[in-house]
């Protein structure tokens, strides 16, 4: 990729902040037209195979959204440099991703078609939003948003050509690939009915299931009908999406309720303050969390006293004895409760490759690591993921269940998971100075370090290091900055 | 003034045996007298209040008294948790492991200490299913579990690791029912306590007596093991 592709050379920049889709990212409009982008995508067979297998999307929705955000906000960087780094991250992260559907037909996420189709629905979405909102884009700003989009891929594929150049070959493209190429796949049937309806709450609101169980059977199933009464008709048609009555204008009128939010002042809606601070772990030290955490503190106080002042159903009875469940002892978290939140990152209910890969990548990205420690960082997974199959997978089906986990937790911690450990205080410790320091602490948990911790001088040696991840790892201990990093949603 | 006072609730079921009622009956006189001492403490500037209400040696008493005192508490945390955080009141909970507390009753516990924790008035420990010495335990295993070299290991550094390690030394104990024991409770921090033995059973016990056990801690002289300026006979 060289700059010109990329079009800086160009009299106004695609890129940066100038550009149209910068314009859009704090738009809450936005947010409508990514879920129906998705479920585009996801209709895809291609994509949709690889999302069903490879995607923490159900079980980690708001750690993927704010690492997708971020991810596009580098690809429309003002810098060449970060657009590039972040080409290649997700042209590596893209071409770990290959497999097979349930019909036994192969994807890849390297296919230039499938991640051509990406780049078009996100763009569709977008003017397909202002058309909704009733702020229709005028031929120029589309043209000019088009060749954007077709910059994006370029910066992505090295060339765009598997976009059309014109944006009137465009629709005819579009059009043609909803009505013969997509499909009712898996992944989509989840976005649509499964996500909303069983979306964890984000950080912020942990604290406060009934809250967020009582909001999301209210909203959810409203966010299922505003995207499917968005998608195109014949998708609609081809996937048996139901009609319901009124879907349309609500749809309708929630694109354009959002859409006038752009008459508030400036910078009033801000999409990254919104998602960091859902995504703000408690303990985090960042400056905004501690009013963040002082917010967090005052709802679980009022949940509390709410939760106090209930009155108990039943007076007590001295005679009649309640059998009362075990309660978990704080600091430990139970086998299951450890697979559901940590291991089985996409949520399928098995521990599998794509699991142990959804960590790695994740710590790759926190870690914005580069080759070869990426690589090295994955293949030190890879061999855990050998040691767990041949520990854990009982009945040699090649992935193991959360009974297989369950009945041999004690031989999680075997010398593949030591290794991992090693690898991964190697690609923490950026300066190879033997210890992590705060700087590089900070950069893995987003966090500083905790008196608990067994640091000396305000650094981390390697051996508590590797024996604070084990522990995490297999004594399953909670309340470590393990658990913002791969359990939190 | 003793910054800390401690209260060994004892007496609950001799008050009933005396009166022909229940045990369980007892324990329910008990919460009036709870409520009278905090207010008392409080009322005088005692800083840190602890109460010892339920033993990891309770277990042993019969179940359907386990079970009542179970309930007990839950009806009486809930009941008094408003009052507890208008009067500015800290509450926590010291021990609470065993897994046959009742989940709704730890889940209070739970609740009264996260709505209470900001508060600057008095802070309130109630002991439930506490032992000295598993606290004493908990944090050798802590200590081990850090890796402190055997040699750094000190008195302070071993309160570190103990529950809630900002509880200062127990000044003063107030044992009621006039029973001389020391049962287990907080043995780390009674290390240098004044210790009271009224006779009133505790759920006969008011205000006025725990301000007379107050005063006769201000006539005790506190020596902390050293020797008394005035006297110089031989001292053992």
């Amino acid at each position: 990729m060289t700059t010109g592709t990329t079009g800086t050379a160009d009299a106004t920049p695609l890129f940066g902040p100038e550009s149209q889709f910068r314009a859009f990212f704090d738009d809450p409009r936005w947010a409508l037209a990514m879920i129906r982008a998705t479920v585009l995508e996801a209709a895809h067979p291609q994509i949709g195979a690889a999302l069903a297998d490879n995607s923490t999307f159900v079980t980690h929705p708001w750690r993927r959204l704010r690492n997708t955000f971020l991810s596009m906000r580098r690809m429309f960087d003002a810098d060449p440099a970060v657009r590039e780094r972040e080409a290649g991250r997700l042209n590596r992260l893209h071409a770990r991703m290959s497999g097979s559907d349930t019909r036994g037909r192969a994807y890849d996420a390297m296919d230039r078609a499938a991640r051509a189709w990406v780049v078009a629905t996100l763009f569709e979405s977008a003017v397909t939003m202002c058309r909704l909102s009733g702020q229709p884009l005028g031929q120029d700003t589309m043209e000019r948003m088009y060749a954007e989009y077709r910059a994006f891929l370029a910066a992505l594929e090295g060339d765009a050509g598997a976009l059309p150049e014109d944006i009137n070959d465009f629709w005819r493209y579009f059009d043609r690939v909803v009505g013969d190429e997509l499909e009712n796949t898996e992944a989509a049937r989840v976005i649509l009915y499964r996500l909303f309806d069983h979306l964890p709450a984000p950080a912020l609101l942990d604290g406060m299931p009934t809250l967020w169980a009582a909001g999301r059977a209210l909203i959810g199933p409203l966010l299922g009908a505003i995207t499917v009464a968005s998608l195109p008709e014949p998708y609609r048609r081809k996937a048996g999406l139901p009609e319901m009555p009124g879907a349309a204008t609500l749809m309708q009128g929630a694109y354009l309720t959002a859409g006038f939010t752009r008459f508030l002042p400036e910078g009033w809606i801000n999409a990254e303050t919104i998602i960091e601070t859902l995504s703000l772990s408690p303990d985090s030290d960042d400056p905004r969390a501690r009013t963040m955490t002082a917010l967090r503190a005052r709802m679980k106080r009022g949940a509390a006293l709410i939760r106090l002042l209930t009155p108990l159903s039943g007076d007590s009875d001295p005679d009649s004895v309640p059998a009362t469940p075990p309660s978990t002892g704080e600091g430990r978290r139970s086998a299951e409760e450890f697979f559901r939140q940590v291991l089985d990152q996409t949520g399928d209910g098995h521990l599998d490759w794509p699991d142990l890969a959804a960590m790695a990548r994740e710590l790759a990205t926190r870690l914005d690591l580069d080759e070869p420690e990426e690589t090295r960082l994955y293949d030190a997974f890879a061999a855990w993921w050998r040691e767990l199959q041949a520990a854990l997978d009982t009945d040699g089906d090649g992935r193991v269940s959360a009974d297989e986990y369950a009945t041999a937790v004690p031989s999680l911690a075997g010398p593949a998971l030591i290794r991992v450990a090693e690898v991964l205080f190697d690609a923490t410790d950026k300066d190879g100075s033997g210890t992590i320091d705060a700087d590089e602490y900070r950069t893995l948990f987003r966090t500083a370090f905790h008196r608990d911790l067994a640091t000396t001088n305000d650094t981390f040696g390697r051996s508590a290091f590797v024996g604070d991840f084990l522990s995490f790892m297999s004594g399953r201990r909670t309340n470590t900055p393990y658990d913002p990093l791969l359990a939190d949603a | 003034m003793p910054r800390h006072v401690a209260c060994v609730m004892d007496g609950n079921g001799r008050w009933a045996q005396i009166r022909s009622l229940p045990r369980t009956a007892g324990h329910r006189a008990a919460e009036a007298t709870v409520i009278d001492v905090i207010e008392a403490a409080r009322a005088s500037g005692v800083e840190w209040l602890s109460l010892y209400a339920f033993s990891t040696e309770n277990w042993n008493r019969p179940g359907s008294e386990v079970a009542y005192l179970m309930r007990l508490v839950r009806r009486v945390v809930r009941k008094h948790a408003p009052l507890l955080l208008a009067r500015g009141i800290r509450c926590r909970f010291l021990g609470v492991a065993d897994p046959r507390i009742p989940r709704e009753l730890a889940q209070d516990f739970d609740d009264l200490a996260t709505l209470t924790a900001d508060n600057r008035g008095m802070t309130l420990t109630l002991a439930f299913d506490h032992g000295g010495r598993r606290d004493i335990v908990e944090a050798a295993r802590s200590l081990i579990r850090s890796k402190t070299p055997a040699d750094e290991v000190t008195e302070r550094l071993f309160a570190d690791h103990l529950p809630f390690p900002d509880t200062p030394d127990v000044d003063l104990v107030i044992r009621t029912s006039g029973e001389q024991r020391i049962s287990n409770f907080m043995l780390w921090q009674v290390a240098y306590a004044e210790w009271v033995f009224p006779e009133a059973l505790w759920p006969d016990f008011r205000a006025p007596d725990f301000l007379a056990c107050l005063h006769t801690y201000r006539r005790r002289d506190r020596r902390f093991g050293g020797v008394p300026p005035q006297t110089n006979g031989a001292l053992s």
